[in-house]
This record gives C-alpha cells, sequence and structure tokens, in this order.
C-alpha cells in the first residue's frame, strides 16, 4: 500500500468567536484578506457569517502551493462584486472591462492572497506557488480546510485553505 | 510679507492660484483633505470630505458635491483644470482619515474615506505623493499655494511639514 | 533619458497594473514590452534593448528565479537591473533572488506609491519630474 505522507493539519477555526479565541491561522487569514482588499483593490474586507447561496454564482480560482507545505487554497467572489473589483484595481469604469479582464482580476486577486497567506503562515519555509485556475466553487470537507467570508462594501468573498497528504513520488511504493 | 488664509470648512473646497494665500482646513477627523499643487502654475485646491460615496444619498450629493468623495475629488480635479492647473503635474497629498467617532458612531469611516480618495485617485492616473493618514487624532492641514508646501498639525502637537517618502535605500523586505 | 522596461509576469492584469504605475510615476518610458514567463524574457532580451527587468517569480515554463540565474550567467544581461515583484515573501526566497543579483524585491500587494518609490530607488529619480517631488 502506497504510504502517504501527512502534513501538519490545518487548526479548526471557531466559528464567530471573538478575536482573542481566534486561532492564529485564522487571525492571519483575515489579517491578509483585509491588507491585501486595502492595499491593490481599495477595499475593506470584514468577516461575515458564512451563509453560501451566493456560492453557486460566484466567480472562484483555485490555486494549488508545493514545497515544505502541500496543499491548495479555493476563493470565491459574489456575482455582482466581480465589476467593481476589478474596475478598481485596473483603474477602469466597470463598463470599460473584457470578459478576459475580468477572469485574469479573479486569478491574480486569489493568487496574491495564497502567496500572502502561505507567506505570512510559513515564513520560513520553501515554497512554489501554481498558476491560479478559474473554476466553479466547491464545498471543501470542514475537516482540515481553513474556511472563512467576508463582506466587502461591493458584495462578498469566500476563502478556504487546506493543506494536503503529499504524494510520494514514483519509486517509494511498498 | 504675511500670507492671507482661505479657510476651506467641512465638505467644501477652495481653488485658487494666488501665491500670497494659504489654503487651511481644520478639524479633519475621520474626513479626508485631498490638497493638490500645480509647481509650474500654482494653481492648488484643497477639498475636505466627509464620506466615501454619493450613492448614499443622491440629493445631498446634488446640493453639496464637496461632502463625497466620488462626487468631490473629480469637482476638485475640473477646478483646477479650469483654472489653468495641469493634472498630470500635479502633486497631491492627502490628510485625515482617522478612527474617531464621528457624529454617526461610525469608527471606520475613516479608513473608507482614505480608500475612497486612493481608489478615485489611481483611476484618474494620479498618484500620491505624500500622506499623513490613519491614527485616532484630529489634524489640521494648511497648502502653501506660492510653494506647495504642506503643513500637518496632530492632535494638540507642533505643525509639521508632510514631506514626500524617500526610497529606502536598500532592498525593501516584506515587514 | 528614457528607460526600456520590460514586465516579467503570467498574469496579464498584473502587468497592466505595473505598466499603469511606470506610466504615472514620472519616468521617462520608452519601450515597454512583456513577457508571460521567464523563456519568454530570454527571447525577448534577445531581440530588444532593456534597460531595466521587472520580473515575477511564480510562473510555468520557466520561473522568475530560473530567469535570474540565466541573466546572472550572462556577461551583458547581467548588468541589467532587475526588480522582484512576487507573493512570495518567505523569508529564503527574499535572501536568493538578492543573492542572484536581484536589485530589489517587492512583495505583494504593494501600493502604486510604493512601486514607484522603488522603481526610485533601482532606477535614479533622474527622471521622476518636478511634479513628484516636494521640496523642502
Amino acid at each position: 500500500m502506497r504510504e502517504i505522507e501527512m502534513q501538519p493539519e490545518l487548526e479548526q477555526p471557531e466559528q464567530q468567536s471573538p478575536p482573542e479565541q481566534q486561532s492564529p491561522m485564522d487571525q492571519v487569514l483575515q489579517h491578509v484578506a483585509a491588507e491585501v482588499l486595502e492595499t491593490m483593490f481599495f477595499t475593506e474586507a470584514e468577516l461575515a457569517d458564512c451563509e453560501h447561496t451566493w456560492l453557486e454564482a460566484a466567480s472562484s480560482a483555485r490555486i494549488g502551493f508545493e514545497g515544505s507545505h502541500f496543499g491548495e487554497m479555493l476563493f470565491g467572489l459574489s456575482a455582482e462584486a466581480v465589476d467593481p473589483i476589478a474596475a478598481s484595481f485596473l483603474g477602469l469604469d466597470p463598463a470599460e472591462l473584457t470578459v478576459a479582464q475580468r477572469g485574469q482580476v479573479i486569478q491574480e486577486l486569489t493568487n496574491i492572497l495564497c502567496g500572502a497567506m502561505v507567506s505570512h503562515l510559513w515564513p520560513e519555509s520553501r515554497l512554489s506557488i501554481a498558476s491560479p485556475e478559474l473554476t466553479s466553487w466547491q464545498e471543501w470537507a470542514a475537516e482540515g480546510t481553513l474556511h472563512r467570508c467576508f463582506a466587502i462594501p461591493e458584495g462578498r468573498l469566500a476563502i478556504s485553505i487546506r493543506l494536503l497528504p503529499r504524494p510520494h513520488p514514483p519509486g517509494n511504493e511498498s | 510679507m504675511a500670507l492671507s488664509s482661505l479657510i476651506v470648512g467641512i465638505s467644501d473646497c477652495k481653488v485658487t492660484r494666488d501665491a500670497e494665500s494659504v489654503l487651511v482646513t481644520y478639524a479633519l477627523g475621520s474626513c479626508i483633505a485631498v490638497a493638490m499643487h500645480d509647481p509650474v502654475t500654482k494653481v492648488s485646491g484643497l477639498l475636505h470630505y466627509m464620506l466615501p460615496e454619493s450613492a448614499i444619498d443622491a440629493s445631498k450629493a446634488q446640493q453639496n458635491p464637496f461632502m463625497f468623495a466620488d462626487t468631490g475629488i473629480p469637482r476638485l480635479m475640473d477646478s483646477l483644470k479650469a483654472a489653468g492647473g495641469e493634472g498630470k503635474r500635479m502633486v497631491v497629498q492627502l490628510t485625515g482619515g482617522a478612527a474617531v467617532l464621528d457624529s454617526q458612531g461610525v469608527f471606520q469611516i475613516g479608513k473608507r474615506n482614505y480608500l475612497a480618495a486612493r481608489k478615485i485617485l489611481w483611476k484618474a492616473g494620479i498618484l500620491i505623493a505624500a500622506e499623513a493618514v490613519g491614527g485616532e487624532v484630529s489634524r489640521t492641514t494648511r497648502l502653501e499655494v506660492g510653494t506647495g508646501r504642506l503643513w500637518v498639525r496632530e492632535g494638540g502637537g507642533i505643525e509639521r511639514e508632510l514631506v514626500r517618502k524617500q526610497a529606502a535605500p536598500k532592498a525593501v523586505e516584506r515587514q | 533619458m528614457a528607460y526600456s522596461v520590460l514586465i516579467v509576469d503570467d498574469s496579464p492584469v498584473m502587468r497592466t497594473f505595473i505598466r499603469r504605475v511606470l506610466a504615472l510615476s514620472g519616468f521617462e518610458v520608452g519601450e515597454c514590452t512583456e513577457a508571460g514567463n521567464g523563456e519568454e524574457a530570454l527571447a525577448m532580451l534577445s531581440t530588444h534593448q532593456v534597460d531595466v527587468i521587472l520580473t515575477d517569480i511564480n510562473m510555468p515554463r520557466m520561473n522568475g528565479e530560473e530567469l535570474l540565474r540565466r541573466l546572472e550567467a550572462d556577461g551583458v544581461l547581467k548588468k541589467i537591473p532587475a526588480l522582484v515583484i512576487s507573493t512570495d515573501a518567505t523569508k529564503e526566497r527574499i535572501l536568493r533572488m538578492l543573492a542572484l543579483g536581484a536589485e530589489g524585491y517587492m512583495s505583494k500587494p504593494f501600493t502604486p506609491e510604493s512601486l514607484r518609490e522603488e522603481l526610485e530607488r533601482v532606477l535614479g529619480d533622474r527622471n521622476a519630474g518636478d511634479r513628484n517631488a516636494t521640496r523642502a
């Protein structure tokens, strides 16, 4: 049977716990989301209740990372927020956006969030981050997943991040 | 020679090219002051706005566009251009945006005001030269029209000049 | 003096963002070329005169670290200043890129103004222009 090397699990976030009871990883997630959205997208993200009906129509992207830690992140942005967020980033009017630009901004936002997140979580690590891919939102199993929803003035966003079993290279199977 | 002060009130804006004047605004709590100065023509303007978006009260924005960032900043830029200011030369500085309890009891409005200014200026193709924003103190700002120098007083402190941040002498590392 | 700039990033919209900052910063930018990865960047460098390279790290085909390694190994290309702009802010990566000859390292997210400052440091502020200077 092939052995799979297990990695340290992500700590489970407390549901709606006060800030002082939130895990360090949860705090990092919130801090990074706020910093990224304020710095390059000129908007303010606040923690929000997880109500997921909007995610079906959301624009989402998935991004993987590997190295000293192996895992992936999923990002979803509510449909009504896509145009204002993309326009803010590019300094355009929403009417000037192309379809391609909308998708590319979602991908780049996912990329920046993931990179900032893993750099904050594991600053001493050695990591490479894959290219983000547009996808539809997936509900990952709660166990082993750090997940948060946020409200921004333009709409909502959701972030899930999880570590995965690291596959061994071929030849190590017993 | 004494400079003459042109007072800019709350939700107010003034534009001048009189090199003997100073544009001044007081009581900048969560509000943002946008100072713009053309170093060649000396055309200068100072806007003091209270709220980020006019969509919350379109009729108020109609009566007074300077109450909101998204109506006030474009109006300021139009006025500067009409007075002979060149958009590409404008030196833009921001002050205010503090986390103080304002009349609506909202702490976050200072940050929202600041983000609104950044977003509008980025879209307008203007980079910010310097800023004194955030914190929890009220500020007073004055812009010398003749020189473009901007002075800020924070709380009860001494007045200091806002100078553009110089580049760091070595590679930037994440904080 | 007009600078020729090469922007290397697999995200077209990030290249657009950086290009916009360059245009607004007051630098006299002559030619601004773009590449989506290290391989394309090397191809560009073989046909274009470039004064400064702005490069991401995580890119398909050839990443920014390998690009810098190739530049450092070339007697002519190693003289072109390279500024790294990346989401990767891990300590080891930053040190490796600086050791490979990067002039500076900006981690994403960054404000347009902070990129301008870093460009001024790398390029010198010869062409920043009066409009960006507040005289004391």
